[in-house]
């Protein structure tokens, strides 16, 4: 833990800085951000401004172009890549997997908490309430829980190893409640509406349609914005964990304890 | 009519995930600096290994 | 005395940047007994939220879901057992005494009168539009106290010239409602 000269570190940066920055972007992370955010303007104009109001929902319908969005990408898009993460962390002990699992869950509960808040804001000038213990509604609460709980678990003060094996099986029996979810409105009867894209036949409007669509692309592209940075970020952590801090920290202790 | 719901909804959605992103680009950087150059991304590692 | 001095003079030697650098004994591993007093909490809460959320849902599972053909025709069985009953609107909702709304809800050919007594239905509530009550039977009406809009998965924009409510779209979706 010889900490080197001032000048040898200084040197050290400007080298880094060519190579890995002192941030977690890249080209490809700046490109992406640039049309991140072209389409979240585009899409707060069309889902606010450009779109007529639904004919009984009025303006509350709105909403919907931000919970669909997020519903999708959180539950078909991010809890998958958590699921397949899961799968190959198990059977490769792949670090690269375990880490996106985790990216892709964070984010993803973020995604759902959106879509929980805005779906809220929807039923309550809609149904008559914000929450009703409807199957979709409640599976998707179960699911919200679920996913905080398999990042708490990630969080957990334990042997890394085993943490992120106790994680993946918590991110693979998670993904079964989504079924659960996916097919609720089907199963059982309740207060929430079908599939708002049936592939066969969508009953929507088309500037509405347009707008639902550049909704979910929207959504996609920051998830996968947000997914890669905070890949990277977790890459910085299992880095200072794993190899430097952590060891560190142990030798250090024990020399303490030693004396 | 409904104003009143869509208003916050695409408020809090906006602050969620600008928080979200500052708070990550922030602890990026934090540790980009506590962690040497050759090891701060995944991709680079694998081209050291192969 | 002498673990805490030698920690102070070892802290003053270098900068430990602000990490934990009290001295632990390596041979019995890791004495972590505060932090997994931390994983018992956070394991605990999670359990605890998700026990709440599945309690609550069995819990108003257990109100049965009938469409009105099937309330009508179960309603010796149903007796004033508290339910929900699902149908469309089908008539111009009347505003009774004391903050009542009358009005009769049908599904699948099978008709019946609501009278609602409790907190007003949102705006949506209106001729043509699905509803969920809950409530029980009294007599040959049902009377609710919770009025729910059902809306159907369809969306229609509110262009110039169209005459959109009552165009026959908030049909109950077969899919929803088939299955018990």
């Amino acid at each position: 833990m010889n900490d080197p000269a001032p000048s040898q570190d200084a040197f050290e940066s400007a080298l880094a800085a060519r190579t890995a920055p002192l941030h977690t972007g890249s080209k490809s992370t700046r490109v992406l951000g640039v049309l991140a955010l072209v389409l979240l303007v585009s899409l707060l104009a069309f889902a606010l401004v450009i779109t007529p109001p639904e004919v009984s929902q009025r303006d509350s319908f709105r909403l919907l172009y931000l919970h669909v969005p997020s519903a999708i990408v959180s539950l078909y898009v991010a809890f998958a890549i958590t699921l397949v993460g899961s799968i190959i962390y198990l059977r490769k002990q792949s670090v690269f997997w375990d880490l996106l699992a985790g990216a892709a869950a964070e984010v993803g509960v973020l995604f759902l908490g959106i879509t929980l808040v805005t779906g809220m804001l929807w039923g309550k000038p809609t149904w008559g309430v914000y929450w009703q213990w409807d199957p979709r509604l409640t599976s998707t609460a179960v699911s919200f829980v679920l996913y905080a709980g398999y990042l708490a678990v990630r969080k957990l003060d334990m042997d890394p190893v085993v943490r992120s094996r106790r994680a993946a099986v918590l991110g693979i029996v998670s993904f079964l409640n989504l079924i659960i979810v996916r097919y609720s409105v089907q199963w059982w009867r309740g207060l929430h509406q079908g599939q708002t894209f049936d592939v066969a036949d969508t009953q929507m409007d088309g500037v509405m349609l347009f707008t639902a669509l550049l909704g979910v692309i929207t959504m996609h592209v920051v998830f996968a914005w947000l997914v890669i940075h905070r890949f990277r970020v977790a890459w910085l952590e299992h880095q200072a964990d794993e190899a430097g801090l952590d060891v560190a920290l142990r030798e250090r202790r024990a020399e303490g304890a030693n004396v | 009519m409904g104003w009143e719901y869509v208003i916050p909804g695409y408020l809090i959605a906006a602050v969620a995930i600008g928080g979200y992103t500052l708070q990550m680009l922030r602890r990026g950087r934090a540790l980009s600096a506590r962690v040497p150059e050759e090891r701060r991304r995944f991709l680079a590692e694998k081209a050291d290994k192969t | 005395m002498s673990d805490q001095d030698s920690f102070d003079q070892y802290d003053a030697d270098q900068d430990d940047a602000g990490l934990d650098l009290t001295p632990v004994d390596p041979g019995r591993g890791d004495t972590r007994k505060g932090r997994s007093w931390r994983n018992i909490l956070i394991v605990g809460t999670l359990v605890l939220v998700l026990g709440a959320v599945l309690f609550q849902a069995l819990t108003s599972a257990r109100v049965f879901f009938y469409n009105v053909d099937e309330a009508i025709e179960q309603r010796d069985d149903i007796g004033d057992r508290r339910f929900r009953i699902q149908g469309t609107v089908v008539d111009e909702p009347a505003a009774g005494d004391d903050g009542t709304i009358v009005f009769t809800i049908a599904h699948n050919d099978a008709r019946a009168t609501v009278r609602h007594i409790g907190e007003e239905p949102t705006e949506l509530f209106e001729l043509g539009i699905p509803v969920v009550a809950e409530g029980r039977w009294d007599g040959r009406e049902f009377e609710s106290s919770q009025l729910l809009v059902k809306h159907s998965e369809s969306y229609v924009a509110d262009n110039e010239g169209r005459d959109g409510v009552g165009d026959g779209t908030y049909e109950v979706d077969g899919s929803e409602v088939g299955l018990p």
